[in-house]
């Protein structure tokens, strides 16, 4: 009786490992078969990117927290003309830059806030204003007021950005795709032209203006000119197009121009 | 307005026509107009890119593309260079719409003369008749051809077999090494087979050699024989008369 039950046990273990064996062979069979049919796309490499305690953005002052609230003067200047800082990317890949300058209001700022928040991913995603918040005061006079009487009182808070200037930026484990429309939606109601441009987007920006500026067949070019005094031109340019060379005016930018 | 106001009293000087200030406007909405001027710089400065070069394509690349040539295709031309090293007759087809059941029928045929039909890309094909001595059938090879490929040389019955199938255009054929045109293989099918041709040979041969015997032994049969009526004429001569043996010679 005791043999039998053995024999029976032994004969289903060789059943089992012919079975296994079998299954194996059919496997790597399948294997080799699907082998050349199917190309993958290599996903993107985003083990370097360490995302922050606080990937939101975060929440800007209406109003400096001066001891003194001074009244300034317009000083248009600050939105003249190519951005002088802030016009890099960081820690982000991907950024709203603007094409022009202006004024940021609160409520520009608030409007940007809550949108990017609301339609980001926080696990896979974070975003970091690149301004400041509002710092330069205006200055009105109140409704129904007879002129005179010296300036009026603050009345609010701006931020002055320039050409080129990156307004927020986002990074994280995403793919433009995915932050490109929000950031669109955002970047169409600012008050100056503004563009999602990723990092390789905006060094290719700036990379094309470098090359047309060295690859440029016209010998007479706005630099030479005016620097030159040509013609006494000096007179109906001003410095400040002895420094951008014609490529800008006021707060407008002319594209296509060297 | 006070300083035009001052100098407008001073003798024999217009007063200026903008006599107030239009510097600098708090309005950013807009451009600033330009100045005429500086519409013209602008216009004189403008950027003119390099001549585009010349679209890809438009000359022949300075270096020679080299292509690597993937297993398959190797695989390919090794069995073409087997198909003619071994085969003694390769026949090309023009395969004009055949369809399977008719190119099975056409092949059952075949078979049993052992003629068989092999398929080869026509590209693969010239590649490795550029290549080989076979370089003058690479005409053939043009739109949907078929081989047909048999290891004796099997012409007659390819040919009978063709006649049944009219999908398949017969356009050469390579037989023995020698390059041949339809109505050369015509002539060829006509031919008799080799034994029948050597036996002829060996006949004429022995005739030959048997008629240059009977030639031999033809002329001291014939001297005797003349010498034996001269004889008898000399003997009847005497007895007759001249005339008589003039009209015997």
């Amino acid at each position: 009786m005791l043999s039998l039950i053995k024999a029976a046990v032994g004969g289903l273990a060789g059943v089992c490992g012919a079975h296994g064996h079998k299954q194996g062979l059919l496997h790597n069979h399948c294997r080799v078969l699907s082998a050349g049919l199917q190309t993958y796309v290599i996903p993107p490499d985003y083990s370097d990117v360490v995302l922050p305690e606080r990937p939101k953005l975060k929440f800007v002052n209406k109003v400096p927290n001066f001891k003194k609230a001074k009244k300034e003067m317009k000083k248009l200047r600050d939105i003249q003309g190519p951005a002088r800082a802030g016009h890099t990317f960081t820690n982000g890949q991907y950024a709203i830059v603007a094409l022009g300058g202006g004024y940021l209001h609160w409520g520009h700022m608030e409007m940007m806030r809550l949108t990017i928040n609301r339609k980001m991913d926080p696990k896979t995603t974070f975003a970091r204003w690149r301004i400041n918040p509002p710092y330069k005061p205006i200055t009105r006079k109140g409704l129904g007021q007879r002129m005179g009487g010296g300036k009026g009182a603050i009345d609010h808070y701006v931020t002055p950005v320039r050409y080129g200037r990156l307004i927020v930026e986002v990074g994280g484990k995403v793919e433009l795709a995915e932050v490109e429309p929000f950031l669109k939606e955002v970047a169409k109601k600012l008050p100056f032209p503004a563009k999602v441009m990723s990092k390789e987007g905006l060094a290719a920006m700036y990379q094309q203006q470098a090359d047309m500026e060295n690859n440029n067949q016209n010998p007479w070019t706005f630099k030479e000119i005016a620097r030159g005094n040509m013609l006494g031109i000096r007179k109906v340019i001003s410095p400040f197009d002895l420094h951008n060379h014609g490529r800008f005016t006021g707060k407008f930018h002319l594209p296509g121009r060297v | 307005m006070e300083f035009t106001h001052f100098v407008s009293f001073l003798p024999g000087w217009l007063p200026l026509t903008q006599s107030v200030r239009h510097g600098s406007k708090a309005v950013t909405r807009h451009r600033k107009p330009m100045h005429i001027t500086k519409q013209k710089l602008m216009a004189v400065t403008k950027y003119i890119p390099p001549k585009p070069a010349a679209p890809p394509g438009a000359y022949p690349s300075q270096t020679r593309q080299v292509q690597e040539e993937s297993g398959l295709i190797l695989l390919k031309k090794r069995q073409l260079k087997n198909l003619f090293q071994d085969f003694k007759m390769i026949a090309v087809a023009q395969n004009n719409g055949s369809n399977s059941e008719d190119l099975m029928i056409l092949k059952n045929r075949l078979h049993k003369h052992g003629i068989m039909i092999k398929f080869f890309p026509n590209q693969i094909m010239q590649s490795f008749l550029n290549d080989s001595v076979y370089s003058n059938m690479a005409p053939l090879f043009f739109g949907p051809t078929v081989l047909l490929v048999s290891k004796n040389p099997k012409v007659k019955e390819m040919l009978t077999t063709l006649r049944a199938s009219p999908q398949m255009t017969l356009l050469g054929a390579c037989i023995e090494d020698t390059l041949l045109s339809i109505q050369g293989l015509m002539s060829y099918s006509k031919l008799p087979s080799v034994t029948t041709v050597q036996g002829e040979l060996i006949s004429g041969l022995t005739m030959l050699t048997s008629q240059t015997a009977v030639m031999l032994q033809r002329h001291p049969a014939h001297l005797s024989a003349l010498l034996q009526q001269y004889i008898k004429q000399q003997s009847t001569d005497s007895t007759e008369g001249a005339p008589q043996a003039e009209a015997a010679s």
